[in-house]
């Protein structure tokens, strides 16, 4: 007689055919990242296969929607990780995206420099702008940091309007070379769609794995109390700089791929409150528990805002705002809360003893 | 051999002189007593070398260094640590990550997290926290704060610990543990020990040296017994009392 059980997270198929059958099914034990990536890796393709044959059109505005998404949780994950390790939130990493998105329109434009050279000066300027501001996070905390970073944006798009000989002001710098040119549509945008995947990987590959070192555990002291950290020898300044400078670059190479995806810049579209309130609630609604949350909340919100858009207009984007406001309170530990309630260890790296392989 | 210097400090907050013109010498190995009655200046004083606050006037020497002007995080590298009257401990995180971090920040530029957790540990069963390894300092009981304080403060491997009240909010039997701790630690480590409390009956027994500070001034500097005959002493401590 075939007997199936499940006992503390097992499943157990006894007497099949003479022989007993054991597999763990308890969940803690799968390999949920990875699990996790590789959803996210073939989502697209799943999402293009179902409406084709569904529709029997291509979801053009789809699949462009997840490109977004995938530029959304660059932002997200470098504004997640710097208010990690500087204790202080940005309002303004738009203004980041914003000079990367020039500084490679301009150079490719005017210089004729290729997107790879762009690439590198993007990330540098955004990084040295970056450096440069960074004593605020050392100068100034709460509202004054707030204030201060709500400006940069605005005196951007101030400086948009002024030079229009260079920046274009609304119309933007256009012949920026895109990325990917094939001839075939389609392919193109897979072709961004799996570049921008591929860079919000990496972005987010780098900062778990600093989040799970050593820095990671410094980080969160000063995350959470910076004076006490400083007074059992964390630098507190030395990591607030690094953090703010690095994650800048990283905000710039967003808008470096936005002008060689969308063959131009025009920085008066991304510096918006619109943009900034996105970014923002996406980031908070993300929880701070692990960096992946940012990438699964960049998800969740451009798909929504993408449904209520396309079904209710306006309203539709009222709507979403006040959704994410009304999630911002039943769900304070955000979307990635959710998924770990329980687990509240993990929000600071778990020390394990390192695994040798036994040869 | 000197210490710790401290020369002619002072520290104003507004219209209040919390630490006024104090000066003295600490010998190596020496475990000090600091009293006085409330808002004495005694925390103040610590705050000042430990780095939390800047002094407003005259110099701090550590190991013959003018520290006067070196940031906290440096002074802790030096060798100056301390405890906070008010358990100040990084709630959202584990005991054992509270010890890691101060381990990791005053002396783990080679150290890995996993060796930095070993140790964390140790220092964690000294002040018998084993136990509470994986509890959120949130979660735990005020005499755990008081002895997870001690040991992260002890973690760093100081060459002066700063107490500030470790037994303040202690019931009688809680006090007599951290007391026996402190004279354990004392010994184990070879530990420059400036240490506050109230309770000035288990300090006097435990140092076999005081400084008795009143309204921001050192107003005495000797052995217990004698201090405690010094009439000035006698003074603060009954002005105190008749003013509650
Ligand atoms: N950050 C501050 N701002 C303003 N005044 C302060 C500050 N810190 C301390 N003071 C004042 O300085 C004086 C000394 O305070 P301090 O905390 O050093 O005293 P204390 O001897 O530690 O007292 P207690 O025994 O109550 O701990 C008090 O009058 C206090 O009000
Ligand atoms: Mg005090």
């Amino acid at each position: 007689m075939v007997r199936i059980e499940t006992r503390r997270g097992r499943l157990i198929i006894d007497d099949l055919f003479g022989k007993r059958y054991e597999w763990t099914v308890e969940p803690r034990y799968w390999r949920n990242p990875i699990i996790a990536f590789l959803a996210w890796l073939v989502m697209p393709l799943v999402v293009y296969g179902v409406y084709t044959s569904a529709f029997g059109v291509v979801p053009v505005a789809l699949l462009s929607t997840l490109v977004f998404a995938n530029v959304l949780s660059m932002m997200t994950l470098s504004l997640g990780f710097q208010s990690i390790g500087t204790g202080r939130l940005n309002f303004g990493p738009h203004f980041f995206l914003a000079l990367g998105g020039y500084t490679a329109a301009l150079l490719n434009v005017n210089y004729g420099l290729n997107p790879a050279i762009t690439l590198i000066a993007a990330f540098a300027i955004g990084a040295i702008v970056g450096l440069g501001l960074s004593p605020i996070t050392i100068i100034s905390r709460g509202v004054y940091f707030v204030l201060f970073t709500l400006i940069l944006p605005l005196v951007l798009y101030q400086v948009a309007y002024w030079r229009s000989d260079i920046f274009g002001a609304e119309t933007g710098i256009p012949g920026v070379d895109a990325l990917f040119l094939t001839g075939d549509l389609i392919l193109d945008l897979f072709l961004f769609l799996y570049t921008s995947l591929a860079i919000a990987t990496i972005i987010m590959l780098i900062y778990d794995k600093v989040l799970r070192s050593k820095y990671g555990l410094l980080m969160g002291a000063v995350n959470e109390d910076e004076e006490l950290a400083r007074m059992y020898g964390v630098n507190a300044p030395f990591i607030k700089v690094v953090i703010f400078t690095f994650t800048s670059g990283a905000m710039a190479v967003a808008g470096w791929f936005l002008a060689h995806y969308q063959g131009s810049f025009a920085g008066p579209a991304w510096l918006t409150p619109e943009m900034l309130a996105l970014i923002l609630l996406t980031s908070t609604l993300a929880g701070k528990g692990a960096i992946y949350g940012q990438v699964i909340a960049a998800y969740i919100i451009v798909i929504l805002r993408e449904v209520l858009r396309s079904t209710s207009g306006e309203l539709g984007l009222a709507a979403l705002y006040i959704i994410m406001l009304v999630l911002l309170f039943v769900l304070p530990e955000g979307f990635w809360g959710l998924y770990r309630k329980r687990r509240y260890r993990e929000y600071y790296p778990t020390i394990k003893v390192r695994k040798r392989e036994v040869l | 051999m000197t210490l710790l210097e401290v020369v002619e400090l002072t520290k104003r907050f507004g219209g209040i002189i919390a630490v006024n013109n104090v000066s003295f010498k600490i010998e190596k190995g020496e475990i000090v007593g600091l009293i006085g009655p409330n808002g004495s200046g005694k925390t103040t004083l610590v705050n000042l070398i430990s780095g939390y606050y800047k002094p407003d006037g005259r110099r701090i020497i550590f190991e013959e260094r003018d520290i006067t002007n070196l940031p906290p995080e440096k002074r802790a590298k030096l060798g100056i640590s301390r405890t906070f009257q008010n358990p100040r401990v990084v709630e959202s995180m584990t005991a054992l990550l509270n010890v890691a971090y101060a381990i990791l920040g005053t002396r783990g530029e080679k150290m890995s997290l996993a060796e930095a957790g070993a140790e964390a540990m140790y220092y964690l069963e000294i002040f018998d926290l084993l136990k509470k390894r994986d509890t959120l300092a949130k979660d735990l009981a005020i005499y755990e704060l008081r002895l997870l304080e001690l040991a992260r403060a002890l973690a760093t491997e100081p060459k002066l610990l700063m107490i500030d009240e470790a037994m303040a909010g202690l019931n009688p039997a809680e006090a007599d543990n951290v007391v026996r701790v402190i004279e354990r630690i004392r010994e184990e480590f070879d530990l420059t020990i400036i240490w506050i409390e109230h309770v000035l009956r288990v300090l006097m027994r435990s140092v076999e040296r005081v400084l008795v500070m009143d309204e921001g001034r050192l107003i005495a500097d000797g052995p217990p017994e004698e201090v405690t005959n010094k009439p000035e002493v006698i003074e603060a401590y009954i002005g105190a009392e008749e003013e509650v």
